[in-house]
Formats: C-alpha cells, sequence, structure tokens
C-alpha cells in the first residue's frame, strides 16, 4: 500500500506500516503534506503547517529505527503518525493564536504543550495547527480573521466548534489524529457535525498545561479520529501525572489507566440507559433517529432523565460566560473591536455578570453533579445525540427546535453543555443515514474516570458497524 | 430583570469596571445579559444549603522538594 492509501487508513495501520517497514515516516509525513496542500484551499483546517519541523521529526524516527534502539522505537504505539493540534496548543517557535488576531502580537511559544510532547513521545509527528472559534468561545467555527472551517462532507457548511479544524482535518485525511478541547462541546459538537470519532475525557483527566484556557473550571482536552483504537492509543499515551515543573493546577495528575487493551471487551455487563427529557425535546428528527440507531444496537430499552439539566446547563452558560470574559478583561477594555464579531457582544456582558450568580452557579453545579452520580449507580452508560442536527450552512444565524426557533452559534451545545458541566467522559461516535447525507453524532457517556467503559462502547458499535468514519470524497 | 434595570446595571457596571461599551456593541451586550439574567433566575429557583458547596476546589501549594 503507498503513503497516499495509507493516509486514509488509520493511525494504527499507519504505524503498523512503519513498524513493519513498509513504509517510511518521512514517506507518511510527505504524504500528509502533500494532502493538505491539495485540500486545505476548500477546508482550510490549517492555520499553520511545520513542514520542516514535521519532516524533521519523521527523519528522526527513521533514523530512530535503523539505530541499535529500533527495537525500542518499533514498539512506539503511535510511530510515524501524522496528528495537528488545534491552534490553541503551544507550539515551540509560533505564536499561540487561540483563533484571535489579538495573540498575533503575542510570544511565541517557548515549549511545546505537554501533550504535544505525549503524543510525540509515542512516535507521533506533529505536521500544523488548525483553525477554532476565537478563544473557543463558539460551536461553528466561523472565524472570522481567517475564514470558517468547512465541513469536508459538504464545503457549504460548518464544521462544527470550537474544535473545527481539528475534526474537519481529520475527516478530510488530512492527518489521521488531531487534538482539540471541550469547555461546552467542542470536541462533541465538531465530532458530530464532521462524522468523526471525539474523546472528551473526565475533567482534570489530561494535563492543560501549554494550552490557551477558555475557562479554567471547565476546560477539557482530548483527541478526534477515525477509529476508537486510535483515540485509545492516543488517550493512553496523554495520561499521567505531570512530575516536576510547570503543571495544571485542575489536573487531578492520576496514573496511567490504559483503555486500549479492554476496548474488545464487548457490551457484556453493562447497563445503558438513553437520556430523555431535555435530550430529546431539543433534537430534529435526524439526531432522534441516530440515538434510537445506536440504543437498539446497544439493547437499551430504558430512558431517563438527568435530574436539574437545565439547570446545570444555566450554571455551565453562567460560569463560562464570566470566567472567560474575566480572563480577557484588559483587552475587552484596550481594544474590545480586535475580538471575533461573532463572540464580543457575549464576552463584553460576561465580564460584568454580578459574581453572586456566578457562585451560585458553581453550587449548583455541584449539587447536578452529585444527583447525576446517584443516576450512575443504576447505569454504567447514558446515551444522547451530540447535536440537535447534522451541519447547518455556513452563515446561517438560526434553526428550529420543537417549533421554537433558537439562534444557532450558542445553542448548537445544548446536549454537550449539560454532561461538560460535570464533567463526564464522553466518546462521541458518528452516525450515518440518520439524515439523508449527512454525519450526526451520538454520545456515550460514562460516570467519571471510566473513559474505559465509553471506548469499549465505542468500540463495540464500531465493529457492529453501525458508527464509522468515512473520509470525505474531497 | 426589567430591561430598564438591564441597561441601569450594565451601564453602571462597565464603568465600574473600566469597560467603554460603544453603541454598536451594547446592543448585544444588552441581549445577552439579558440572557445570562434568566439563566440565573432559574439557578435562583435551586433550594440550596449552607452546606452545598461549589463545584470549584483550591489546592494549596507546598515548597518544592529539594531532594536529599
Amino acid at each position: 500500500m503507498n503513503a497516499d492509501a495509507l493516509l486514509r487508513q488509520d493511525a494504527a495501520s499507519m504505524a503498523e506500516a512503519v513498524r513493519s517497514g513498509a513504509l517510511s515516516a518521512s514517506a507518511l509525513a510527505q504524504a500528509s503534506l502533500a494532502r493538505i496542500d491539495a485540500t486545505d484551499g476548500r477546508v482550510n483546517a490549517f492555520t499553520e503547517v511545520v513542514r520542516e519541523r514535521a519532516l524533521r521529526r519523521a527523519a528522526q524516527v527513521d533514523a530512530s529505527l535503523a539505530s541499535p534502539q529500533g527495537a525500542r522505537t518499533r514498539e512506539l504505539p503511535l510511530l510515524g503518525v501524522p496528528f495537528a493540534v488545534k491552534n490553541l496548543f503551544d507550539i515551540a517557535g509560533l505564536q499561540t493564536l487561540a483563533g484571535s488576531k489579538i495573540e498575533r502580537d503575542s510570544t511565541p511559544a517557548r515549549a511545546d504543550a505537554t501533550l504535544v510532547r505525549r503524543l510525540e513521545s509515542a512516535g507521533a509527528v506533529l505536521v500544523g495547527a488548525l483553525n477554532m472559534d476565537e478563544y473557543a468561545y463558539g460551536f461553528t467555527t466561523e472565524n472570522s480573521h481567517v475564514g470558517p472551517a468547512h465541513n469536508p462532507h459538504d464545503l457549504t457548511r460548518i464544521a462544527g466548534g470550537s474544535s473545527g479544524g481539528s475534526a474537519a482535518a481529520v475527516a478530510a485525511a488530512q492527518v489521521p489524529l488531531t487534538l482539540g478541547s471541550d469547555t461546552n462541546g467542542s470536541i462533541r459538537v465538531p465530532a458530530s457535525l464532521c462524522g468523526v470519532f471525539g474523546l472528551k475525557p473526565t475533567f482534570g483527566r489530561l494535563p492543560r498545561t501549554g494550552s490557551y484556557p477558555f475557562v479554567a473550571s471547565l476546560d477539557h482536552l482530548g483527541p478526534f479520529a477515525r477509529s476508537v483504537r486510535d483515540l485509545a492509543a492516543a488517550y493512553d499515551a496523554m495520561q499521567g501525572p505531570e512530575g516536576h515543573g510547570p503543571h495544571d493546577a485542575g489536573c487531578a495528575q492520576r496514573a496511567v489507566e490504559s483503555t486500549l487493551p479492554g476496548i474488545g471487551r464487548g457490551l457484556q455487563g453493562l447497563r445503558i440507559g438513553v437520556l430523555g427529557g431535555w435530550f430529546r425535546e431539543r433534537a430534529q428528527p435526524e439526531a432522534l433517529t441516530a440515538v434510537d440507531t445506536v440504543a437498539q444496537a446497544l439493547g437499551a430499552s430504558h430512558t431517563v432523565e438527568l435530574p436539574l439539566v437545565r439547570e446545570g446547563r444555566a450554571a455551565a452558560f453562567l460560569i463560562t460566560n464570566s470566567e472567560g470574559a474575566a480572563l480577557h478583561l484588559p483587552d475587552l477594555r484596550a481594544r474590545a473591536a480586535d475580538f471575533e464579531p461573532l463572540s464580543r457582544d457575549r464576552f463584553l456582558a460576561g465580564a460584568l455578570l454580578p459574581a453572586a450568580w456566578v457562585a451560585r452557579a458553581q453550587r449548583v453545579r455541584q449539587l447536578y453533579a452529585q444527583k447525576v452520580a446517584r443516576l450512575f449507580e443504576r447505569f454504567d452508560i447514558l446515551i444522547a445525540a451530540a447535536t440537535p442536527c447534522a451541519a447547518t450552512p455556513i452563515g446561517a444565524e438560526w434553526f428550529e427546535l420543537q417549533g421554537e426557533r433558537l439562534p444557532v452559534r450558542p445553542n448548537m451545545g445544548l446536549l454537550t453543555q449539560p454532561i461538560s458541566c460535570i464533567g463526564l467522559p464522553v466518546c462521541a461516535v458518528p452516525v450515518w443515514g440518520a439524515h439523508p447525507d449527512l454525519p450526526i453524532g451520538v454520545q456515550v457517556i460514562g460516570a467519571p474516570w471510566r473513559e474505559d467503559l465509553v471506548l469499549r462502547v465505542a468500540a463495540a458499535l464500531e465493529s457492529a458497524g453501525v458508527v464509522h468514519a468515512p473520509v470525505a470524497p474531497l | 430583570m426589567t430591561l430598564e434595570q438591564i441597561e441601569a446595571y450594565v451601564d453602571a457596571s462597565a464603568v465600574a469596571l473600566g469597560l467603554r461599551l460603544r453603541r454598536d456593541h451594547r446592543v448585544g451586550v444588552l441581549r445577552y445579559f439579558a440572557l445570562a439574567a434568566e439563566f440565573a433566575a432559574l439557578l435562583d429557583a435551586v433550594p440550596l444549603d449552607p452546606q452545598d458547596e461549589p463545584a470549584v476546589q483550591f489546592t494549596p501549594v507546598g515548597p518544592r522538594e529539594v531532594e536529599a
């Protein structure tokens, strides 16, 4: 198989090809760079391609394979796998833009983000930085500074956000693996709309050191891929406490709990519920069909409601609005006109919220988490749609949910926001056939720290052919 | 909150924070503040005990350990 054909496979297949000597890491990196050159004019997933760095790193991998340390290098799980990261991750020598114009004036990062380093230590090769909503405040990646990320499955539609470039690059087979962040749905929404797998781990699981924050008390980082085994391999490679030096105060610094060895264990013994109420009332027919398809495949017939879900979503909104705005208060004072016009007024309003509202939101959030924890005494997994509908056209302002007209940009995360509010791990899995042409994702949700179970269920759905992530025919 | 109350609060708190709201930004700010006020009212209706603690925790920071 040549490098171009291999680029359409998953990361595990690529690593195996490099491991077996069928292909070099350099050939794979060149194929990824060529695919980006050929397709990104239409997709606009990348904001920076680190060509020289990628080729240098790939050559190092190849040299290491040929050296006396070759046996050890061959064991690396992501050997030679090209990957890219949302442009809020630090990349040494580049400005960390976080989707903004303002950060173009910032000092270039002196070192890579912790998760970038961990993926490269696992053998992967960084090829670039990806488009996103400014400061991660959005669900559509219609970035006014660099243009929108286009959905590879329909270039007239949004890729979702805020990690839109991360999902689009994987759907377009520019790279098999990317990283994004998720504060209220920014991994799960674009994964849903671009038809790829996305993992939002438990809050506090992966260290955020070297990434640009949005809302420290809600921010999560995680991977996108076209197979569940790739998500598991990447997630496993990124786990673990940080040790000495700079570290993320919001990270639980837990020891590694490998998930990849267990993803093939199937569904036996798992109690799976379907979320009703809020999650069905705010979904268009394709989202309901996608959930029903997954529920049927899982044999899940119990419908349950999350207690305090409406209030949980409200709490997430207020905490995000206030904490996100406070972070940018100096720039909001000095240069508000340089902010993304689509989110600037929301930031300005957030700066003005009374402290008592936000303090109460954090108390309700804790109460909501306690009530949902009791639900997990009866269920191991809960499922719900990831987005209320499939990808909307770029520029669309409104959509309709159960007869109510709502603005698209703040509401595409209606179904993800109540889950990340309490930090539960979720794998977004892509369903085809629920909409005539487009994919839509389903959230496979677990109790805190049970990434092993959400990945196990996702893998069972994948091997049954219920969910899959095809490369877009660009 | 009424629209008048929102306008009065937004303008006064913007002054307190040193945030000069341009006229073309203020319209959107008032709309988003009104939305936040609706969410705040929803949370205000949730019964909480004094023992219901906030979700955020502080972790004390010790000095770096010196290796023996």
